[in-house]
């Protein structure tokens, strides 16, 4: 039923193959990045609908990917993901463009519906794109 | 003691309506009956009471003290009316003159924003390059060289906090068509007053979610209101004290949704209620907030079609409600 495709980002490669895991027995889409620019090459070659991302991560962080991500691919929508709840980073996030922003441990689940969410706003803007040449 | 924001989303209508009210023709248009009946009744119970004069004075007296009563009452009407129009005409062209200065702030923020971030690029980008070549250099261990590193770490900490005003000014000017969705806004309520959690248990603050779990789905824009919900939880954290309170509750009847968070904390000044939404308004210190936050959140709001209202009482706290319509595209909220 679905086709929506993921690009997860984080450092914590345990965490990228469980959830990448589970996205896959629904049937959905997944590829990985450990870090930022890697996670931007991947852009670059193909399109994503849902970026998940973690906000800390060494070298480029997830605030800075956030960033690049609205700027270079703006209909990729982006979900942050973070361990440790931060209001400045939250805001930062939330105002950078982001479509949600999730505390870890996150319900699978949960974290589902929010992608489901996220692409559907995604089509939306696709959608009035087109309509509005 | 209340501020309400209103959109002039109209400013065509904003002005006849002004016309009309300030020029009384509303008044007369609703009312027609009533003025009437306040232009003839005193005097044609004067000219009664001359008449009965003749035969019967106690009647006559009776019917003078009638009428003086009449006039009395008539008069006040219409000056209640009257002020009641004056006070409406003033409100409004604040309002009116509040929008503009918003419009025109937003085109002169972004100009600003645009031109210095270039500089500002160019800045981090030379500091950079000055401190590679500081590592490079030999004998970089004596203290001048230790005070020159400071200097350029220093330099580039405030381009990144000139980096963060430019980018808060251009988020503040952007327009954002909203994009619909239908909306859990209990959890989307929820999901941001996590985040605020930690930081209000250092301050041993309680925030309490009062939310109904069979709140009907808000067709709105999301990510739009998350920010918005994040910020006004933020404020009301900043606004308490450690020990206080805040209290995030919904409301909903058939035309709005309301979002209310309440805090018990320092509460807003009057002569601050009129500029809280100005940009760049802050109280808090320099360096420590940059007076954008309730300005984007009351352009973010207004882009979803609704209002902000705030009530506060100084020393008892504030109560800051996002008003949004059921139905987008309804109109604003009034």
């Amino acid at each position: 039923m679905s086709d929506i495709s993921i690009l997860l980002v984080d450092d914590e490669t345990d965490f990228v193959e469980t959830m990448t895991k589970r996205f896959r027995i629904r049937k959905i889409d997944v590829a990985s990045a450990s870090n930022g620019p890697d996670a931007l090459n991947l852009l670059e070659g193909r399109e994503f609908d849902v970026a998940i991302l973690d906000v800390r991560m060494p070298g480029m962080d997830g605030l800075e990917l956030l960033r690049r991500i609205r700027a270079k691919h703006p209909l990729t929508e982006v979900i942050m993901l973070t361990g440790h709840a931060s209001l400045e980073t939250g805001m930062q996030g939330m105002s950078l463009g982001a479509f949600d922003y999730v505390l870890k441990p996150a319900d699978f689940d949960d974290l589902l519906d929010k992608v489901r969410r996220a692409a559907e706003r995604r089509a939306l803007n696709v959608r009035t794109r087109h309509a509005g040449g | 003691m209340s501020a309400r924001v209103t959109p002039a989303a109209d400013p065509g209508r904003a002005a006849r309506e002004l016309f009309s009210r300030a020029t009384g023709a509303r008044v007369w248009r609703e009312n027609r009956l009533a003025l009437w009946l306040h232009f003839l009744a005193p005097p044609t119970l004067a000219a009664l009471a001359a008449a009965a004069a003749f035969a019967n004075p106690p009647l006559a007296a009776l019917l003078a003290v009638l009428v003086l009563a009449l006039s009395a009452a008539s008069a006040r009407w219409l000056m209640t009316r009257l002020s009641r129009a004056e006070e409406a005409k003033d409100s409004l062209t604040d309002q009116l003159i509040q929008s503009q200065k918003m419009a025109a702030v937003g085109e002169l923020s972004a100009g600003i924003a645009h031109e210095i971030n270039n500089p500002i690029a160019i800045i981090a980008q030379e500091a950079e390059w000055a401190g590679h070549l500081l590592a490079k250099a030999e004998k970089s261990d004596t203290p001048d060289f230790t005070e020159l590193r400071d200097s350029l770490r220093e330099i580039r900490a405030q381009v990144d906090r000139c980096g963060g005003i430019t980018h808060k000014l251009l988020d503040f000017a952007r327009r954002r068509e909203p994009v619909l969705q239908d909306v859990d806004v209990t959890r989307l309520i929820d999901d941001m007053a996590r985040l605020v959690d930690k930081e209000a248990s250092y301050k041993d603050v309680a925030l309490v979610r009062d939310l109904p779990q069979d709140l009907p789905l808000l067709r709105t824009d999301a990510p739009l209101l998350r920010q918005v919900v994040l910020n006004l939880m933020t404020n009301a954290l900043h606004a308490v004290d450690k020990g206080g309170h805040i209290t995030v509750t919904t409301k909903v009847d058939d035309a709005h949704m309301d979002i209310r968070v309440a805090d018990d904390g320092c509460g807003i000044p009057e002569e601050n209620m009129a500029k809280l939404f100005t940009p760049f308004f802050t109280t808090k210190a320099p360096g420590q907030g940059t007076g954008l936050g309730l300005a984007l959140c009351h352009n973010l709001v207004l882009g979803m079609g609704g209002v902000i209202l705030v009530s506060s009482r100084p020393g008892q706290g504030s109560v800051f409600t996002v008003r949004l319509p059921r139905v987008p595209g309804t109109g604003a909220v009034r």
